[in-house]
């Protein structure tokens, strides 16, 4: 019989939840057990979503990959929570708020495809609709910024994917993927994938969610299709006609990368301040934007920000160097990092 | 933060009052310190709308946003920081705009325009960290250091009472009931706080008139229903549930609900009322639609479990929100002044997406066995009978009449009231209204001569139909109302409460019990001055409360 340790975790909120696990048991396991459902994905650290921070307690840290969890944030008491196995009990931070922290199974609904279309920049847009279950509901809930596991029909390989439309009662579920040269699911975008097709999905799932509660000026730097969750948040902004003061950093590597500008004007159009550039790192000489990393004009805009008392809230989604070189420079210009919200988009 | 304007305010350690990180309704401090510095705008736009008014220069548009705006600050209303934001620069325009009036007034009548000072020149802030910065400032402690405990105690009374007059008022603006006098003597109460005022007399004067002013209010509020609902008529609420897609309608206001019944006609989706929304099922031109199935569940401090097992979309259209949990957190909707961030607000009664988040959702599977309470026990009702009522007193068929009503909580010792009720003789009646009921609404207590001995009149604000009751009684006994064989035991939680209070004292109703415990606002010597004025009494328990008021 091994031995069994409480966990207690604080949330984003201010709140505590706590639970038993075994020292042969990691963190999402165990709370699975307590019907408590934590953001978890790949359950192989590999993906980043358990990402939470050791207050205190002991514990052993297995194996998973860096750019889920960095060796300066692992010094720093940053854990996967999948990765984790007690050895003491624990104090852990989460960045979740409770009424986040769901119980039972993740939705599993089926899905149909409605469309599947070229947004230009070597990325689709895939539309699926929630398919109503047996008891006739839609299970088609979530919060901006999460995001679903989508199954290539016939198989069981899942991708997961953030969704990009605001939360609808119509069911509607809409992703921007970058298609990947010898990508399983590109490939069944690009050759396979038409409209009728049904799909198994799971999610919603995360905790990449935008910060409610906050009243701070809110940046928002992407990489690539890490746009994509903050254009679900943007768009429930404009539904919920927020006004907090906005502005997104839209970084691509090249003009010819572009994609969503249609619908990140409709958003400058229609939430109420916010402001918008497109970041491009290797710009041809004709490029008429701003000329760099994402990174570089947030850290430009963060020092202003700072050096008038102004402490923002930080959306970080993309690859990981990108939210590394971001983190890097909150750090640096003294922004606490629970000013940070930050989703790592690793390979599947 | 600092705040004890409601009942399960914190009284740890001798401390009265929320003053951590987070107040006991879920508030946090960002929000609480937001809503001190929205009323501190609301005073200075007062200050220059009572001048305007004065003159002949009213503005009701300043007066409905000094309306919601309070509104928006009672206890489990709205949580939404950016809301409050935006009320504030909201605000900083309408008092430039009264200000722009008042001035102009005086000048075209030749009248000295007063140099204002205090919230009517407090230069709001654009950004919140300065806005944050200012908010010791707004608190409803300023200036206790100076002035002492009790005078800060009785401009929160004022403060608190205002809050729930606004709160009536914006529930019979909603209704199409509005009136200057009442914009007035809010404009004035908040004037009057905005001097910061010490005088005690002057204190409890401006309290005893807030009565007035709200029983005015609740007048109108009663005017607005009955006008556009019909007269409440005794009437069977279903309490069980029937099979199909549903939506449950929470909070106090009934110009929502009926909206939306006419939204949702013949959808095949049925609507279910919560908390303080039963008694619409006793209004002729709401009961008249035929989905609306049933009464959900019990008072507000149960939601959290209550609106999970709901399967259907929820809307709040007034206090009392609790923080959602996750199983329902995107399922339910606010309207009106109500506000959490995240949740989906619905504005001009567009109803749609409550719909489709209906008709996404399950629904109850199947009918659930019939199970009824009786609602619609208004003055008219109840007068309706008087001569039975009035011949049952001669006889000795009715030897008491017992007023139980007000609001319910979570605490412990509200079990009180319940156990007050059961224990009340067969021979005595029980009239109640407020969310108070549901502690013993669906108990059978009997009856007297055909009249139940519990009488369900209605909402809070209904309080308004228990006083006409009551001044009826009294004219048909030729007696005053504190000569009548009526004990009054008002379970208060929130502001409205404390409106209604105030109204009783303003009426002059003595022997009042409060509980489950007094408002922490309330010092030793301010109660004092109530108990010499008002007899007024703090439960002890059921049977020795009961056995006093049978004695009296």
């Amino acid at each position: 019989m091994s031995q069994t340790y409480s966990i207690c975790l604080n949330t984003q909120d201010g709140k505590e939840i706590s639970f038993d696990c075994a020292a042969d048991e990691n963190l999402i396991d165990a709370a699975a057990q307590a019907n408590i459902t934590l953001p978890a994905v790949c359950h192989e650290g590999n993906c980043g979503a358990c990402h939470g921070h050791c207050k205190s307690g002991e514990y052993e840290q297995k194996s998973h990959s860096s750019g889920a969890l960095s060796e300066q944030d692992e010094e720093h008491g940053g854990i996967l929570m999948c990765r984790t196995f007690p050895r003491g009990d624990m104090i852990v931070e989460v960045t979740s708020d409770l009424s986040h922290i769901t119980s039972g199974p993740v939705p599993e609904p089926v899905c149909e495809v409605l469309a599947v279309d070229d947004m230009g920049g070597n990325v689709c847009r895939l539309l699926l609709k929630v398919l109503p279950d047996e008891q006739g509901a839609i299970n088609a809930e979530f919060e901006p910024g999460q995001f679903m596991e989508l199954e290539i029909p016939g198989t069981d390989i899942r991708r997961a994917y953030s969704i990009s439309n605001a939360p609808n009662w119509s069911g509607e579920l809409e992703f921007m993927i970058r298609l990947q040269p010898h990508g399983k699911f590109s490939s069944w975008l690009l050759n396979d994938a038409k409209v009728g097709d049904q799909l198994n999905t799971k999610g919603p799932e995360g905790s990449f969610l935008l910060h409610q509660a906050g009243i701070a000026p809110r940046r928002f730097v992407a990489g690539g299709t890490g746009v994509a969750p903050m254009l679900s948040m943007l768009r429930q902004m404009a539904e919920f006609q927020e006004t907090h003061e906005s502005h997104l950093y839209f970084g691509l590597t090249s003009e010819e990368d572009l994609f969503a500008i249609d619908e990140i004007e409709e958003l400058k159009a229609s939430v109420a301040n916010l402001t918008a550039e497109v970041c491009i790192w290797k710009p041809t000489a004709t490029w008429q934007g701003f000329r760099g990393s994402p990174v570089d004009a947030f850290k430009r805009d963060l020092e202003a920000d700072l050096a008038k008392g102004i402490k923002p809230d930080v959306y970080l989604c993309g690859p990981p160097g990108l939210i590394d070189a971001a983190e890097k420079v909150a750090e640096e210009l003294g922004l606490p990092h629970t000013s940070l919200f930050s989703e790592r988009f690793l390979p599947g | 933060m600092f705040c004890y304007q409601c009942e399960q305010t914190s009284r740890a350690d001798g401390v009265l009052g929320c003053a951590s990180a987070v107040g006991n309704c879920g508030k946090d401090a960002q929000t609480s310190d937001l809503q001190d510095l929205l009323i501190h705008a609301v005073k200075g736009i007062a200050q220059y709308a009572k001048r305007a008014r004065d003159l002949g220069a009213g503005d009701n548009d300043a007066g409905k946003f000094i309306l919601y705006s309070m509104f928006t600050t009672l206890t489990n209303v709205n949580f939404n920081p950016a809301r409050f934001t935006s009320m504030l620069t909201e605000a900083a325009e309408i008092r430039a705009r009264v200000k722009k009036a008042y001035e102009e007034a005086a000048t075209a009548q030749g009248v000295v325009v007063e140099e204002l000072s205090g919230a009517a020149v407090w230069d709001i802030p654009t950004e919140t960290n300065e806005l944050l910065a200012q908010a010791a400032m707004a608190s409803v402690r300023a200036g206790e250091a100076e002035v002492g405990e009790d005078i800060v105690g009785l401009r929160a009374l004022i403060l608190y009472g205002a809050k729930g007059v606004c709160a009536y008022a914006y529930h019979a603006l909603m209704l199409d009931e509005q009136s200057d006098e009442v914009y007035a003597n809010l404009e004035s109460t908040m004037d009057f706080l905005a001097s910061d005022p010490t005088d005690v007399d002057a204190l409890v004067a401006q309290a005893l008139a807030l009565g007035h002013t709200n029983l005015t209010v609740m007048g109108m509020l009663d005017a607005g229903n009955t006008g556009k609902f019909g007269t409440p008529e005794p009437s069977a609420a279903r309490i069980s549930a029937v099979a199909g897609k549903a939506i449950l309608v929470s909070g106090h206001d009934m110009a929502d609900l009926a909206a939306l019944l006419e939204q949702t006609e013949g959808t095949g989706i049925n609507v279910y009322t919560h908390g303080e929304m039963l008694p619409a099922h006793s209004y002729p031109e709401l009961k008249k639609y035929a989905h609306l199935a049933g009464n959900y569940g019990g008072a507000w401090q149960d939601q959290q479990s209550e609106f999970a097992n709901f399967p259907g979309p929820i809307l709040m259209t007034s206090n009392c929100i609790i923080e959602p949990a996750a199983s329902y957190r995107r399922r339910i909707f606010t309207a009106g002044p109500v506000g959490w961030p995240g949740l989906r607000h619905i504005e001009n009664h567009d109803f749609s997406v409550l719909i489709q988040a209906a008709n996404a959702m399950p629904g109850f599977a199947a009918d659930s066995e019939e199970k009824t309470i009786t609602v619609g026990f208004g003055r008219d009702a109840v007068l309706g009978v008087a001569d039975v009522v009035i011949d049952a007193v001669k006889a000795g068929a009715i030897k008491h009449f017992f007023l139980v009503g007000g609001c319910d909580g979570a605490a412990s010792g509200r079990n009180y009231y319940s156990d007050l009720v059961d224990q009340t003789p067969d021979d005595t009646v029980i009239l109640t209204l407020g969310c108070a009921k549901y502690r013993f609404n669906k108990k059978d207590y009997g009856a007297i001569g055909g009249i139940p001995r519990v009488l369900d009149m209605g909402q809070c604000n209904d309080s308004y139909s228990a006083i006409q009751v009551a001044v009826a009684l009294s004219k048909a006994f030729e007696c005053e109302v504190n000569e009548l064989p009526l004990s009054l035991f008002v379970s208060w939680f929130e502001q409205k409460a404390a409106a209604v209070l105030l109204t009783l004292l303003a009426l002059n109703i003595k022997g009042i019990t409060l509980g489950p415990t007094l408002p922490a606002f309330i010092t030793p010597p301010v109660l004092n001055t109530l108990i010499d004025s008002f007899d007024i009494k703090a439960n002890t328990t059921p049977e020795a409360d009961l056995a006093a008021a049978l004695a009296a």
